[in-house]
């Protein structure tokens, strides 16, 4: 009955002298892995965004959390005249990511999202836009 | 019959069937691309290959290849696969590929069948397209680097539409689809093309980009725009009608819509639409709650009820279902106790309640719509019904092109139908109608051609002496007709084995009423065209539940005022409440004075309506309704067919339909409680109606039911009275507009892309003596005003003839007219 005790025991005590798991968040922030799904971003290329406006991803987003209304520029082409992201209620499950045929969205290592109002959330384009 | 196996399948099918028709008999789907069930067979794609045992060595196309006995097909070998993808290795070679941004993808027989075929490689390599892109036209885009070569837009426009916009154009790789001279599209608009466009390559300008067609909610309806009661199925995203979606099995018509049907949904979602109640206050209309509302409207036709109920007025649009018409009768003529109830300017509705009730004893026509198809000859009353009725207009384009019908147009102006192949047509002085009628029939019993049945019916030997009276000599003079014209059509008419007349009518038509109607009616009844298939006469209705107010008696029927005679009530102070739902009497009607007079002379008027309209601004009580997208129920169309409509979405701001505002003032006002669904509703109608005895929502279904009648033939003399003409002068005729049906289209943003305001047509020579030409502003003054209106110059305006169309607001073409068939009046630049 002592011996599965002091089995236990030993377990303890060698974790003393081990490396800490813990990691003192905020001051101290996580490697995150390179295919980690984290909040979206709309990629950029020749000055605008790539996105063409096809609603796939709004189409294949489990949650239902993507918003996108399509308008017609100047040149008669299609763009993302809203392109909205609730992540209240994504899962990140990057199907969305998945569903682009024009790789216009991709997903980065940020997780820090908390905030302090609902609507604050809701990320438009402009804050999707890819920074550069 | 022949019999044929399919792939081990034992088929049975007529001798006139394809092997595609064969195998889609039996169950079996072969894949096309340029096939369609309303066109000539093209074999254009070379999708449909299969495979026939008695022909091997070459594979060979379904849609085009005619059944014989005992063939054997087989429609799924490896050959046959490996063939279909390279057809689609081939399309795909020079197809964009942009899926993404274009609209038909998801409902894309080119992106399905590439998909099914599993082509995810191309083993040839090639450029892409480089076309122009057609931005120009109000309504379609034209990207013929989308475009496969199927030819059906072409193929449709030609066979059914009978426009003949398009062609190929070119060979090989340069051959394209084309307009003429590849100018920009300026055609009907009726967007056939596009539907049956199997790519991308035509699409609608206003639906562009909105949303994704997989995202779209389709809620099957009908049509509110005008009496053919075309079904079509709404496209509805977010609670918001957003396009009409293209339905090849629906309807007489297989899906086939007219420009305002297709493109003119916009009004449903208009930022225009009213959506809370309006109470007149101190000369403004101000915002008020539906209490509010209600118990005005409730104390004022309470108190008018109590001191002389015949002081209250109705006139009541026949756009509504026939459930709200069934309770507007019920509180009006009921429940309030008055006849005055009207529609339509009381004329309009004339040639079914009046016409066709004396000639035949019944409101409704005793053709129907699949007649136009059957018969041998037909006579059609004013080039107009293409304008009024398109979609009959294409059923008789393919009677004309497709079954050899014989043509003959009676009409005062050329047009889209006296084109056609072999139509005859015979231009006559404005407002000769019903002398010409009688002409021709006083030279069919002249030529003894008359039924012999017909002499034993009422009215027969008062029709014979009337018309004894009747020179064709002189009305062949009066209406500019030869007589050899009118005898040659007397003896075509009558000897032909079916004959069918068609008469559009409506609010831009006062000539055709009920005694054209009884005239028309005899020369059906006299040479017994009647009771057969291909035989009869068909009124065509003007608004898409015209026949149902015919039906349900929405006008006066114990001695109650007309429309009319309401609106001068109103001035004289005999009408003291005016209840106007869905009519715009300030703008259809004719005498644009009378009607302005009638709402300012202090009568309490009450509006229900969409939008706030030129009547409703006039309005002290301003009630807000659910358009047909917004509710339930029943339209009665031309040819007698009851179809429903279906919610489509939730009402738009605080509206309520008129079923539920009805209900309610006759709840209050009866003190018994009104209420029921729409379908309850309907069982009291059906109870209650002749002919929609053995009707009930359950049996009407998808494509609604075609209530019975029995007729019994009557000849009615009618007095033909030869046209005043005013030297030096202009007969002025109005009528609809292609592209627009009442004042409703008004808020479609289609058809005010196609034809924004009001103009005046007249002929080369006119315009040439006028020296005007196409875009000049021209003032025209009749006895009662004037007005500026812009001049279009085409081909359709015999000399010394104008029209005007009479939807529009500015420039409103009733301040100048009183309400005859013909106004003379004269232009000056
Ligand atoms: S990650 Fe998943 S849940 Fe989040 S937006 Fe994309 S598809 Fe939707
Ligand atoms: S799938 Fe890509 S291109 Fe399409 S809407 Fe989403 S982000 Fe834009
Ligand atoms: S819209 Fe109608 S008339 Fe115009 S090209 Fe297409 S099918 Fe022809
Ligand atoms: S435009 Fe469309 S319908 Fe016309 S030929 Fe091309 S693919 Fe066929
Ligand atoms: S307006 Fe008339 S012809 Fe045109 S789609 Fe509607 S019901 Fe059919
Ligand atoms: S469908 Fe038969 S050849 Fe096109």
């Amino acid at each position: 009955m002592i011996v599965p005790l002091i089995k236990g025991l030993q377990i303890t005590f060698s974790h003393l002298f081990k490396k800490a798991v813990t990691l003192q968040y905020p001051e101290e922030k996580p490697v995150v892995a390179p295919r980690f799904r984290g909040l979206h971003t709309l990629k950029v290329s020749h000055n605008s965004a790539k996105c063409v406006a096809c609603y796939l991803c709004p189409t294949v987003c489990p949650a239902k959390c993507i918003t996108v209304e399509a308008g017609e520029d100047a040149n008669h082409e299609k763009f993302a005249a809203v392109y909205e992201i609730d992540m209240l209620r994504c899962i990140f499950c990057g199907f969305c990511v998945e569903a682009c045929p024009v790789d216009a969205l991709g997903m980065t290592q940020e997780f820090e999202l908390a905030n302090y109002k609902r609507t604050d959330f809701v990320f438009s384009k402009e804050r999707l836009l890819e920074k550069r | 019959m022949v019999n044929l196996t399919i792939d081990d399948k034992q088929v049975t099918v007529a001798k006139d069937a394809t092997i595609f028709d064969a195998a889609k008999a039996a169950g079996i789907r072969i894949p096309i691309l340029c096939h369609d069930k309303k066109l000539h067979p093209f074999g254009g794609c070379r999708m449909c290959l299969v495979e026939v045992e008695q022909m091997k060595g070459r594979l060979i196309p379904a849609c085009t290849t005619p059944v014989t006995e005992g063939m054997i097909v087989r429609t799924t070998t490896d050959e046959i696969m490996t063939a279909r993808k390279l057809v689609l290795e081939l399309l795909l070679l020079k197809h964009p590929l942009d899926c993404p941004v274009c609209d038909a993808a998801g409902d894309c027989d080119l992106q399905n069948l590439t998909y099914e075929y599993k082509v995810n490689a191309n083993k040839f390599t090639d450029e892409k397209f480089r076309w122009d892109i057609d931005y120009e036209n109000p309504l379609i885009e034209r990207d013929q680097n989308r475009c496969i070569h199927c030819g059906k837009c072409s193929r449709i426009c030609d066979e059914i539409v009978a426009f003949g916009a398009y062609s190929f154009v070119n060979r090989g790789i340069e051959a394209k689809i084309s307009t003429p001279f590849d100018e920009k599209l300026d055609c009907e608009y009726c967007g056939s093309c596009i539907s049956v466009c199997p790519v991308g390559a035509l699409i609608a300008k206003p639906f562009k980009f909105k949303a994704r067609w997989w995202a779209l909610n389709k809620v099957k309806s009908v049509c509110s725009y005008c009496g053919t009661g075309c079904q079509l199925t709404l496209g509805v995203k977010d609670n918001k009608v957003l396009t009409t979606v293209y339905d090849e099995d629906q309807g007489f018509h297989n899906g086939q819509l007219c420009s305002r049907g297709r493109f003119g949904y916009q009004f449903i979602n208009s930022d225009k639409r009213l959506t809370t109640p309006l109470i007149k206050k101190n000369g403004t209309l101000v915002p008020a709650s539906w209490e509010e509302a209600i118990d005005l409207v409730v104390s004022r036709l309470s108190e008018a009820k109590k001191s002389d109920p015949s002081s209250v007025a109705a006139l009541v649009t026949p756009r509504l279902t026939n459930e709200e018409l069934y309770l507007f009768r019920k509180l009006f003529k009921d429940v309030i106790g008055t006849d005055s109830i009207d529609h339509s300017a009381g004329y309009a509705h004339k040639a079914l309640t009046e016409g066709l009730k004396e000639s035949f004893g019944i409101t409704a026509s005793p053709s129907l719509i699949e007649d136009i198809q059957k018969t041998d000859l037909l006579l059609v009353l004013k080039s107009d019904a293409y304008e009024t009725h398109p979609v009959i207009g294409f059923e008789i384009n393919l009677a004309v092109k497709r079954q050899g019908v014989d043509l003959r147009i009676l009409s005062d102006k050329s047009g889209k139908l006296t084109r056609l192949p072999d139509a005859k047509k015979y231009i006559h002085k404005p407002g000769s109608e019903i002398l010409l009628v009688n002409a021709i029939a006083k030279s069919i019993l002249d030529q003894n051609l008359a039924d012999p049945a017909a002499q034993s019916l009422p009215g027969f030997d008062a029709l014979k002496s009337a018309l004894a009276a009747v020179s064709i000599e002189q009305i062949s003079a009066a209406a500019g007709v030869p007589v050899e014209a009118i005898t040659r059509l007397a003896t075509d008419y009558a000897k032909a084995g079916k004959a069918l007349i068609l008469l559009p009518i409506g609010l831009g038509y006062p000539g055709h009423g009920s005694e054209l109607t009884s005239a028309l009616a005899n020369l059906a009844i006299l040479t017994g065209k009647l009771n057969k298939e291909g035989c009869g006469i068909l009124i065509l209705g003007e608004k898409n539940n015209s026949q149902g107010a015919a039906d349900l008696a929405i006008h006066p029927t114990a001695g109650g005022r007309d429309a009319g005679a309401i609106l001068e009530g109103c001035t004289s102070g005999a009408v003291k409440v005016l209840y106007i739902a869905g009519e715009n009497p300030v703008v259809s009607y004719p005498d644009k004075a009378k009607s302005v007079k009638a709402l300012e002379s202090g009568a309490f008027v009450v509006v229900q309506d969409l939008f706030l309209t030129e009547t409703a601004q006039m309005a002290d009580v301003v009630l807000p309704v659910k358009s047909f997208a917004e509710k339930c129920g029943t339209f009665t169309s031309v040819g007698r067919n009851v179809q429903q409509i279906r919610k489509a979405i939730s009402a738009v701001g605080q509206s309520r339909s008129d079923r539920e505002i009805t209900a309610e003032l006759i709840s209050k006002l009866s003190g018994a409680a009104c209420g029921g669904s729409s379908a309850e509703i309907f069982t009291e109608i059906a109870a209650s109606t002749p002919g929609y005895s053995s009707l009930s929502t359950d049996s009407l279904g998808d494509n609604g039911v075609i209530y019975p009648v029995v007729i019994t033939p009557k000849l009615v003399p009618v007095v033909g009275v030869v046209p005043e003409t005013e030297e030096g002068k202009f007969a002025l005729l109005i009528g609809s507009s292609l592209y627009h049906c009442g004042t409703m289209s008004r808020y479609g943003e289609g058809p005010m892309l196609v034809c924004g305001e009001s103009y005046l047509e007249l002929g080369r020579t006119d315009a040439g003596k006028l020296g005007v030409s196409e875009g000049d502003t021209i003032k025209l003054k009749s006895a009662a005003g004037e007005l500026n209106l812009k001049v279009k110059v085409g081909t359709r305006m015999p000399e010394g003839v104008v029209f005007v169309p009479y939807h529009f607001e500015t420039s409103a073409i009733n301040s100048v007219t009183a309400g005859n068939p013909v106004t003379w009046v004269t232009l000056s630049r």
